[in-house]
């Protein structure tokens, strides 16, 4: 029981949304990212943590959407990758 | 991560081309079986089955789940990315959709978007120093029924979500009562009806009662998604409830900010869910204002 208030959400990410046509799940990943350490004031140095949230099949022709992909083309070095589950 | 002194800021992404590419078909494609054959399947004809049961076992049906799709419509017009901002719901409306499989409507579906969604979690004291008033996280907890929907015995509650709030709220030290708003993960309106009541806003059969009158809606007592939600603003999963419950608590929300200018309560407290599968996962999580 001993987390309460000790941590605290600090930024969010936003994309353009609805039906947006041509773009790959990677980049709408990597487009809220860059959003959110902008949004919170920090820089893809400080981030040490990655989690992609639980997701769907990828379509056709694109990769499954993987942390170490989101981290690989955002330029980011984090010691603690993680995938949650469906 | 944070709590083991593993890392300092964790971002957390989420992204879908689900409306524009072949992604649910590849999904759907890959489902096999007997039941595929008779109608059976994916998400919505799964829930579809819990809600009917739910009607089957206590008072529910459209004319509860009515007020949670107009209601919910009602923020997603005060919010400029809502995919519905510019359509309004009337009771009519909802009725007049198209069944989609029963007893489900369409408005009582969540939509499909493209986009994306991501946030940061750091220590409460490196918080402080950030651009935005930071929002603390009180109390979290899990818990996941995770069987299959056919021998479930969770489709009419409890769900996950009556263990995982009780975590939550020990953790957090508080009660219902000092809730100002939830965000409550909305793939389907009865998915909103029985994780309200697994927390216990009220009991089995007396949603209707609780949600008419505008209870959730733009001067509501209790707001229930104010983004719209996956119902009306975009769907990308726990991260809608989630990051709304963030932007209201940092009061960044523009027109549908809870507080006067909607004739609610200013929050300080917001209480917000997420579940996976069929009713199979849960997550709860309570957040307030630093």
């Amino acid at each position: 029981m001993g987390t309460k208030d000790k941590y605290a959400i600090v930024g969010v990410g936003y994309t353009p949304q609805g039906s947006v046509r041509g773009r790959t799940t990677l980049s709408f990943h990597l487009e809220a990212c860059a959003n959110a350490i902008e949004d919170a004031g920090l820089t893809g140095k400080d981030i040490d943590g990655l989690i992609c949230y639980r997701h769907f099949p990828a379509a056709t022709g694109e990769p499954d959407v993987t942390p170490y992909l989101v981290a690989q083309y955002l330029g980011l070095d984090p010691a603690h990758l993680s995938q949650d589950a469906n | 991560m944070l709590d083991a002194g593993l890392c300092n800021y964790v971002l957390v992404s989420y992204g879908h081309n689900g409306r524009s590419s072949d992604s649910f078909l590849r999904m759907m494609a890959d489902m096999g079986g007997d039941d595929q054959v008779f109608g059976h399947f994916g998400a919505a004809s799964c829930y579809a089955l819990a809600a009917r049961r739910a009607m089957h076992t206590f008072r529910t049906g459209p004319e509860t789940w009515k007020h949670i799709a107009v209601g919910q419509r009602k923020w997603a017009n005060l919010n400029p990315r809502a995919m519905f901002q510019r359509q309004p719901m009337s009771l009519d409306d909802y009725y007049n959709s198209r069944m989609t499989v029963e007893p489900f409507r369409l408005f009582d579906n969540c939509l499909i978007s493209d986009g994306g969604r991501a946030y940061i979690v750091t220590s409460a004291e490196r918080a402080r120093d950030l651009r935005h008033p930071p929002v603390l996280i009180m109390g979290t907890g899990q818990h996941n029924p995770a069987s299959d929907l056919q021998t479930a015995d969770f489709m009419t509650g409890s769900t996950g979500a009556k263990k995982a709030a009780e975590r939550a709220f020990a953790v957090a030290g508080i009660g219902l009562g000092d809730i100002d708003a939830c965000e409550i993960y909305d793939c389907f309106t009865y998915t909103v009806e029985i994780t309200l009541q697994d927390y216990g806003f009220f009991g089995p059969g007396e949603g209707e009662e609780w949600f008419k009158g505008g209870t959730i809606e733009p001067g509501g007592r209790m707001p229930v998604n104010t983004s719209g939600g996956l119902l009306s603003e975009a769907y990308f999963m726990g991260l809608t409830p989630l990051t709304e419950a963030v932007m209201q608590l940092m009061g960044r929300c523009g027109e549908r900010q809870l507080g006067p200018q909607t004739n609610t309560r200013t929050p300080q407290i917001i209480l917000c869910s997420d579940n996976g599968g069929i009713l199979q996962t849960h997550a709860c999580h309570i957040l307030r204002r630093a």
